[in-house]
């Protein structure tokens, strides 16, 4: 097996710290350098866990947007109802997965604000569960190697 | 860019035999390329001169678009007064010349900007002093006096009622066109931003746009010598202004204090007693909620230029990579949704 693509990603940017960075003369330079390092560590820790970030976040938002869809009736929005029927992905290609989570978190968006001014208690209950969706989705975007 | 510096700057200073020398390009500057270089040239009385300058050019695809001639006119309206800036010398919007249209100003020596070394010693020790310059100046551009200066040809003055408005619909403008992807975090603080608008500007001042440790110039006498990177100045609701400066993507020394220098309480003391005006804590609010969709717009526009092969700035991803969802998180601790 060859080494792992974030493997290869981590000791670039180690590569590029220790023995480039010292090198250069320019504090511009320096700043380069330092930048590229900083993006690999990330790249390599998405390209671990994108297809897995966006498989799950698309099973989550479209189950919330099925439920929204029911509890709305005829206010829902119809981009809701869109999104619901929509196909999954094709693949599990990034771009493809992309594209899906793009189609259901603008659908999200129209719910949310739906939701938002449909009154009474299930309305409300509801919208916190857009808001605990909206919390984890940060949580599964965030980097360890952030600046 | 030596030799076309030094034959644009024959041209204008009338001079013969103009040497550029230590030209560099200086480390940030995401929204315009900032440049450092030495001048030495013959006087037409034949005396050897020499002055240190800092230019900065537009490139071709930046996190801003904002137009230069709006940078210049701020800058030149506050020289020479309580708010201390560098001096403007040229602005030239021929393209030809340097490969874009660019400005030129007067270097303030031996002085520190970086993020980095504020938070360290021997700065640590001057926090209170950096702090107390930092609100007593941005106080100075909350009460300044624009009308009649370069800036009233240059910037539309708001109501009082719609300062707030104005710019919210300029940045979720932006949010919406330049976004790659759906933003609805910064969507449902859109929605709470147009449902509880703050109270009327208690004046209309002059919004720097970008006032935070990193855009002044420091020194380890605690005392500040030049405001810089006004490229979003515009007028405004002079709070805009304060609740920026607070926003977490700010806060270098990761211990909750706005800049790593100050704790929000002293700076608001600071700013009330030096501007004279009233951070009313919920119009304050209303602001730093506001902070986090300007600055997710500024992420997501410098990420569209880069994906979109208009530059190869490697900061633009480095900045979306590291804020664009970091942003999100510091919007909803400001919301109160996460702890």
């Amino acid at each position: 097996m060859n080494p792992s693509a974030p493997r290869v990603l981590q000791g670039l940017a180690a590569n590029l710290l220790s023995e480039v960075m010292p090198n250069i003369s320019t504090p511009f330079g320096q700043q380069l350098v330092g930048i590229a390092a900083m993006l690999e560590m990330m790249i390599a820790e998405e390209f671990d866990r994108a297809a897995d970030r966006l498989v799950t976040e698309n099973r989550a938002v479209r189950e919330l947007l099925a439920e929204g869809s029911t509890l709305l009736g005829e206010q829902c929005p119809p981009s809701v109802a869109l999104a619901v029927k929509s196909p999954p992905a094709q693949s599990l290609r990034i771009p493809d997965l992309q594209r899906e989570n793009d189609l259901l978190r603008a659908a999200l968006i129209d719910l949310h604000a739906a939701v938002e001014q449909t009154p009474g208690e299930a309305a409300r209950a509801f919208e916190e569960r857009i808001w605990a969706e909206l919390i984890e989705s940060t949580r599964r975007r965030q980097f360890a190697s952030r600046l | 860019m030596n030799d076309a510096l030094a034959r644009y700057l024959a041209s204008r200073l009338e001079a013969n035999d103009v040497r550029v020398t230590s030209l560099l390009r200086i480390p940030g500057g995401a929204s315009r390329e900032t440049w450092m270089f030495d001048a030495e040239w013959t006087a037409p009385s034949g005396e050897r001169q020499t002055a240190a300058f800092v230019l900065r050019k537009d490139p071709p695809a930046s996190l801003l678009d904002t137009d230069r001639e709006t940078e210049y006119a701020f800058y030149s309206a506050f020289w020479g007064s309580e708010v201390p800036v560098p001096r403007m010398r040229w602005l030239e919007n021929d393209a030809s010349i340097l490969g874009g249209p660019f400005f030129i100003m007067d270097r303030i020596l031996g002085c520190e900007s970086a993020t980095a070394k504020i938070i360290a010693p021997p700065y640590t020790a001057v926090h209170p002093q950096l702090a107390e310059n930092m609100y007593r100046i941005l106080g100075a551009i909350a009460t300044f006096e624009w009308r009649g200066t370069p800036i009233e040809r240059v910037a539309e003055p708001p109501t009082p009622e719609t300062a707030w408005q104005r710019e919210l619909d300029h940045w979720e403008r932006i949010l919406d066109t330049e976004a790659m992807e759906p933003q609805p975090v910064m969507k449902a603080a859109i929605r709470w931003l147009r449902a509880n608008p703050p109270p009327p500007a208690q004046r209309i001042s002059v919004v720097h746009g970008d006032y935070r440790v990193g855009n002044f110039l420091y020194r380890e006498d605690g005392n500040i010598y030049g405001i810089v990177d006004w490229e979003m100045a515009h007028l405004g609701d002079p709070l805009e202004d304060l609740a920026w400066s607070f926003n977490q993507s700010w806060h270098w020394a990761k211990d909750g204090r706005p800049g790593g220098i100050v704790d929000r309480a002293t700076a608001i003391a600071h700013w009330e007693r030096y501007s004279g005006l009233r951070a009313d804590p919920g119009a304050l609010y209303w602001w730093e909620v506001f902070s986090h969709v300007k600055c997710q717009g500024i992420w997501v526009t410098g990420a569209r230029s880069f994906q979109e092969n208009r530059t190869n700035e490697l900061i633009l991803p480095l900045v979306a990579y590291s804020l664009i969802n970091a942003q999100d998180q510091y919007l909803l601790r400001t919301m109160g949704r996460i702890p």
